[in-house]
């Protein structure tokens, strides 16, 4: 018994003491992946807080971006070229969404919306197999200059590796989400968003197109997910398996709060973090594979005891 | 005086201009249910129109129509002299027309000033690049809006609230802050949707008095609904009387409480 709770409450913090460049390691890795996590979890964030909307295809826009950006290159565009081609595809497909799904859908139960995603879902799936297969494509990391070697740093005789990927992919997230809570706060589109995610009949009453709100939305969920498609991408391989950690931005959605911007970032650092750390040094006590799971576990933690999430909206539901 | 169609004061001293807004047959349906049958009437220009009626005479509907939430299937809508095509609620906004909410429909996660600043929406021209960087025309422009806004505020005398959430301000400060917001859109018409329901005397004293304060010092024309009839009486220019979706009276206040089917109306008849 004294073997167990030594094993976990006394080990896991002694290896970290004694080999804390392997601990700094762990942390980093899992820093870089919860940026990626926040950048899909923020991609439903937008579009949840604008239309009352959860979007299940945000996971597949993923990677339908990525392999629009990769199957342009493969043609022989160049490679800049390819991706303001793919951000244009976006806005084509955040414009014809609103067009043909919400417009059509206006004032329906929140569960209609929710299944009109999933069917999207399909589509995009079904679209993206026909048009560019469903083999395997790498992303087009060098053409679009994105640095791949790595630095060593040695703190004090240990050893601690950087992926210049990983610190581009951290960076340029920064960059993203630094950016979007400027055009939010600071411009009129921005205060026309939040309207719009207030109140429907009063942001019409001033003025506000809610169609042209939406497809700016759904544009800028568009932008997060090629952005994400691409560091994700570049991690590992673009295809139709990366939907799959769309799902993981569910738990950091329920951490962090449907509504909440910084609710986002902040849940996918913890989730992120939190599952490198706990697959690192407790892993082993459960046989591993925790990462899979831990997420999942914390998030109904979380729906349990404080079901806004961290940043979240309190509930009042008036009875 | 219903027949005149230039401007002209009334006995107690008050500057009415020409027709600026006309609603002709107007028929509104949902499904089978007939919400507004075969009204018209005319707003003129810096008085303030009365549209009362008992719950469910279709005063709302008819607000919903001038504003373009609903369309109706018949009649025809005159705005400043022009028949108006069936608009968008946001392209009638940009037209100058504003409103405000039975239920207050205020930006809860906003401000005060957020709030009103949203009112300016349409005016701000700017680039949003200028916007995010904050500097020179864009930077200007938001100040030349937000001094109007701050005008509004203290007119409104809701300067203490002014970096409130409005989510958590009484319910009477909310309805001043929406009326705030109405205003900042310098609306040529402004829709006041029972702006004193659930109020208590006192607030209604103050409401009052900032609603012919607006029409006084700004000149806007206003049309509101109304249920306490003594503030009708003592606000409105004209009244026009709905039940049941149909035109019951058209007047003065003095005309229409001395009208036989307004009284049976209100009072109840014996059938």
């Amino acid at each position: 018994m004294d073997g167990l709770i030594y094993s976990i409450l006394g080990d896991p913090f002694v290896q970290m003491w004694q080999m804390p460049d392997f601990f700094i390691q762990v942390i980093w890795e899992g820093f870089v992946s919860g940026i990626l996590y926040a950048l899909i979890a923020l991609g439903f964030v937008l579009i949840f807080k604008a239309s009352g909307i959860f979007n299940f295809a945000q996971g597949i826009m993923v990677v339908f971006s990525g392999l629009t950006l990769v199957g342009l290159h493969a043609l022989g565009v160049p490679a800049f070229v390819a991706l303001l081609m793919t951000i244009v595809v976006m806005y084509g497909l955040a414009f014809g969404i609103e067009r043909l799904v919400l417009r059509n859908l206006v004032n329906q139960p929140d569960i209609i919306l929710f299944m009109a995603t999933i069917g999207l879902t399909n589509i995009l799936i079904g679209g993206g197999q026909w048009i560019f297969g469903s083999e395997t494509k790498s992303m087009i990391t060098t053409e679009l200059l994105i640095p791949t070697g790595s630095s060593v740093w040695e703190p004090g005789g240990g050893l601690v590796i950087f992926q210049h990927i990983d610190i581009a992919a951290a960076v340029i997230a920064a960059l993203l989400i630094v950016s979007l809570a400027l055009f939010f706060s600071k411009t009129k589109v921005g205060r026309a968003l939040r309207a719009v995610a207030d109140d429907h009949q009063a942001s019409l009453s001033v003025g506000i197109s809610l169609n042209q709100i939406w497809v700016i939305t759904w544009f800028a969920a568009g932008i997060v997910a090629l952005v994400a498609g691409i560091m994700w991408g570049a991690r590992s391989d673009v295809s139709f398996s990366l939907q799959i950690i769309a799902l993981k931005a569910l738990p950091v959605l329920v951490l962090g709060g449907f509504t909440s911007v910084p609710g986002a970032i902040v849940g996918g650092l913890i989730i992120g973090v939190g599952e490198k750390l706990f697959e690192i040094y407790w892993g082993p006590l459960l046989g591993s594979g925790v990462e899979g799971w831990f997420a999942y576990v914390i998030a109904l933690v979380f729906l349990l005891f404080r079901p806004q999430g961290l940043f979240g909206e309190k509930i009042i539901e008036r009875v | 005086m219903k027949d005149t169609k230039e401007s002209f004061v009334t006995e107690d001293g008050r500057h009415i201009g020409s027709v600026i807004m006309e609603m002709r047959n107007i028929t509104l349906r949902f499904g089978g249910v007939v919400a507004i049958t075969n009204a018209s009437f005319d707003i003129r220009e810096g008085e303030i129109r009365a549209i009362i009626g008992p719950n469910g005479a279709g005063k709302s509907s008819m607000l919903n129509v001038i504003n373009g939430f609903y369309h109706p299937q018949e009649g025809e809508i005159w705005f400043r002299g022009k028949k108006r095509p069936s608009l968008r609620p946001y392209e009638i906004a940009e037209q100058g027309i504003a409103r405000t909410f039975q239920n207050i429909a205020l930006f809860k996660g906003m401000t005060t000033v957020e709030n009103v600043m949203t009112g300016r929406q349409l005016m701000l021209k700017k680039n949003f690049l200028w916007q995010l960087l904050r500097i020179g025309p864009a930077l200007d422009e938001e100040v030349v809006h937000r001094r109007r806004c701050e005008e509004i505020i203290d007119f409104l005398e809701i300067q203490a609230i002014r970096n409130s959430p409005v989510g958590s301000l009484p319910y009477g400060l909310q309805k001043r802050v929406e009326l705030a917001r109405a205003l900042a859109m310098e609306p040529k018409l402004l829709l006041l949707d029972e702006p004193m329901a659930g109020m208590n005397v006192e607030e209604k004293e103050d409401m009052s008095r900032f609603i012919l304060d607006v029409n006084d010092q700004y000149g806007t024309t206003i049309a509101l609904i109304e249920h306490d009839m003594s503030v009708v009486m003592d606000l409105a220019d004209r009244v026009v009387v709905l039940d049941y979706g149909k035109m019951l009276a058209d007047g003065t206040p003095d005309e229409v409480q001395k009208n036989q089917a307004v009284i049976d109306a209100y009072l109840g008849v014996e059938h």
